[in-house]
């Protein structure tokens, strides 16, 4: 008797383990901060469509750099440039620019990109060094390049049709870092889940000499995802240009602890063979969120930092603890 | 309170093109405003019952957080107080420009009617505030406003330091500790600067012109802080007779100090900028150093908050309103740094004088 209640009770609870609660910590999460700054900051203005836009419109550099980092944690590797090469690429974008016209700074901004996506790639497929090494040196290495390259003077960007498309515009009501957002989530979504790269990626990432005996070509996958990430924080680079109006070497310098951390609580695994892009949208969206509610809650900074911290310590743990089981 | 290490190289570049230098005696504005003494802003009682009455309330849009932000911002804070202006929003850009057009995007969800702030990189913020313009919230800046940005009409005004007095007190302090005769070192910020650049020429052509019986026998430029050790031992090994040596600020002021002491030389003052702990305690000590001069800090966040809440009920205000600085020695050492920072001495330096 006893037995079979157990053995009925069994199946459920597996049954509801399986169900993966781990994938929807990040939409729970998520869903639990937005109903707590709307209770609390229902007069406070949060709630207003203004706000919640703004909040996009902010991570909008933040979420396209998280795919990037979606596509390299998954394949093991890391790439911690992307906070020197979103200046290297908003500083060539408006020189270029300003000499040249937008589509010759468009081509430079993405191409700094690639570029630094391509030394970082080489040095780690093909050289054989580990990316963490590789790209803290190059992000040191590029932040240097982004102080030298204009002697550290901002540099404005002035072109209204630049600023109109990857800043301030809008088509068809909606604003044009909206759209770059959401293209490039649908665009590396559909990537990453449903061609036969996304999958290479995926097994590089769990296991590369497996990957590699089954025939995956693995220093490809490495170049590729380094390549992807660079290009990707130089389109980051482009917005933040078009948005500021202006290119600075300190642009992008803060950002790569919020892209990893959105990443992360997004679902992704830091040693690799898991990822989720639409789990990065929402954990960089929750970000956004974070320190937009704590300001408006009226918190002194470091009150902000403390609770800010605390809450991204807290969602890290929760979404990592589950996946190790 | 040391600004200028907070300060990062790029804004340095930024500064000197917009800011002009100062000519004779006087420290110019950012755009080349006159000065006016912050105190001349005042407000009668008729206007702060109307402000009082207006319900208003005020955002803080930092650019960082240092010890000088933190009394610019309790000065502003008690100051909105004190006018029932409710503060409801306080950031900090970290001295990112897009992180500060953020907060003024975030803030501007509170409807605040002042923001008060400090641009990461004026030669580009107009983008930044724009919105709040946009949205008739009344900007009042410290230290330097968006380039393009008409004072009257796009904001209330600039409130800083008397940057001129600073370096000019300097120069009296050195000369009432030496006796107004003597050999004098001068350290400067050798980079284009325009905050060290009016403050160490203000201390030059004070000696210089007020002095006759103090003669600058040694200089040395510091481009980098970190070799301040370096140039300061050059200096006392080719100079050992100095009376005393004005160094640009307080923390390379501290490896002077440090030479002097490891030379075994107890003869030499120095006079520095800026309020510092460990300087502060070897002042009241009766070692080297003879004064340090300091703004008023927390005055600057009073006059701007004052001076916006102000702008809410008609009231003008002059574009460049700058506040005191004070020479602070061993002597007036609590009063200093209530003046200064609005803040009782730091415990170290109250036991020292007890």
């Amino acid at each position: 008797m006893s037995s079979a209640t157990s053995n009925a009770a069994n199946p459920a609870m597996s049954m509801i383990s399986r169900i993966n609660i781990q994938q929807y910590v990040v939409y729970v999460g998520f869903l639990a901060i937005f109903l707590f700054f709307a209770i609390v900051l229902k007069d406070s203005g949060f709630l207003t469509v203004r706000n919640l836009s703004n909040i996009v419109l902010q991570t909008a550099p933040i979420t396209i750099m998280a795919i990037g980092m979606v596509f390299v944690l998954s394949a093991g590797e890391i790439d911690l440039s992307i906070g020197s090469t979103v200046a290297v690429a908003a500083l060539s974008a408006a020189v270029t620019m300003n000499a040249y016209g937008m589509i010759a700074g468009i081509a430079a901004g993405i191409g700094a990109g690639v570029a630094i996506g391509l030394v970082n790639g080489l040095l780690v497929a093909y050289v054989r060094l580990p990316s963490f090494l590789v790209t803290l040196a190059t992000l040191g290495l590029f932040a240097g390049v982004a102080r030298s390259l204009t002697n550290l003077r901002s540099i404005p960007v002035t072109d209204s049709m630049f600023t109109g498309f990857f800043g301030s515009g809008s088509l068809l009501g909606i604003p044009s870092l909206i759209w770059w957002t959401v293209i490039a989530i649908v665009a590396g979504h559909l990537i990453f889940r449903e061609t036969r790269f996304g999958a290479h990626v995926l097994a590089t990432g769990d296991n590369a000499r497996a990957a590699s005996v089954s025939g995956i070509p693995v220093p490809r996958i490495r170049l590729a995802v380094l390549v992807i990430s660079g290009a990707l924080a130089g389109l980051a680079g482009l917005l933040y240009a078009g948005r500021l109006q202006a290119a600075k070497y300190t642009l992008g310098e803060t950002d790569l602890m919020t892209v990893i951390a959105a990443v992360i609580v997004g679902g992704t695994l830091l040693n690799g063979g898991k990822g989720s892009i639409i789990g990065a949208l929402v954990g960089s969206l929750m970000m956004g969120m974070l320190n937009n509610g704590l300001i408006l809650m009226g918190l002194s900074v470091s009150d902000q930092m403390i609770v800010r911290g605390l809450i991204i310590l807290a969602a890290v743990a929760v979404s990592l603890r589950e996946k190790l089981r | 309170m040391n600004k200028l290490s907070m300060i990062p190289a790029g804004l340095v570049a930024v500064l000197l093109s917009t800011h002009a230098f100062a000519a004779d005696g006087a420290t110019t504005g950012p755009h080349g405003e006159k000065p006016t003494p912050a105190a001349s802003f005042t407000l009668t009682p008729d206007e702060e019952t109307k402000i009082k009455d207006g319900k208003f309330t005020a955002a803080l849009v930092w650019h960082e957080m240092s010890e000088y932000t933190n009394a610019v911002n309790s000065g502003a804070q008690d100051e909105f107080k004190r006018l029932g202006v409710e503060v409801v929003a306080q950031t900090d850009a970290g001295f990112d420009a897009a992180r500060q057009k953020a907060d003024v995007e975030t803030v501007l969800a509170k409807k605040p009617s002042i923001i008060l702030s400090l641009p990461v990189d004026p030669a580009t913020a107009g983008p930044i505030y724009d919105p709040a313009l946009k949205a008739g919230v009344k900007l009042a800046f410290v230290d330097n406003s968006p380039q393009g940005y008409v004072q009257g009409k796009d904001y209330v005004t600039i409130v800083s330091d008397d940057l001129f007095q600073m370096g000019h007190k300097a120069g009296v302090a050195m000369a009432e500790a030496l006796g107004k005769k003597g050999k004098v070192g001068y350290i400067f910020h050798d980079a284009d600067f325009y905050v060290t650049n009016q403050r160490d020429q203000a201390f030059k052509s004070t000696i210089e012109q007020d002095y006759p019986d103090m003669k600058i026998t040694a200089e040395a430029g510091m481009a980098d802080p970190a070799r301040a050790e370096e140039i300061a031992q050059a200096m006392v090994t080719q100079n050992p007779d100095l009376d005393g040596i004005y160094v640009t600020w307080a923390e390379p002021a501290l490896s002077v100090l440090s030479t002097l002491r490891s030379a075994g030389n107890t003869h030499t003052k120095i006079v520095t900028l800026d309020l510092n702990e460990p300087a502060a305690l070897d002042m009241v000590k009766g070692g080297a150093v003879a004064a340090l001069v300091a703004d008023e800090a927390y005055n600057i966040g009073v006059t701007a908050a004052r001076a916006a809440a102000g702008s809410l009920v008609g009231k003008q205000a002059e574009p460049f309103l700058v506040v005191d600085s004070l020479a602070v020695t061993k002597d007036t050492v609590k009063d200093g740094w209530k003046k200064s920072l609005n803040k009782d001495v730091p415990a170290t330096i109250a036991e020292a004088i007890k």
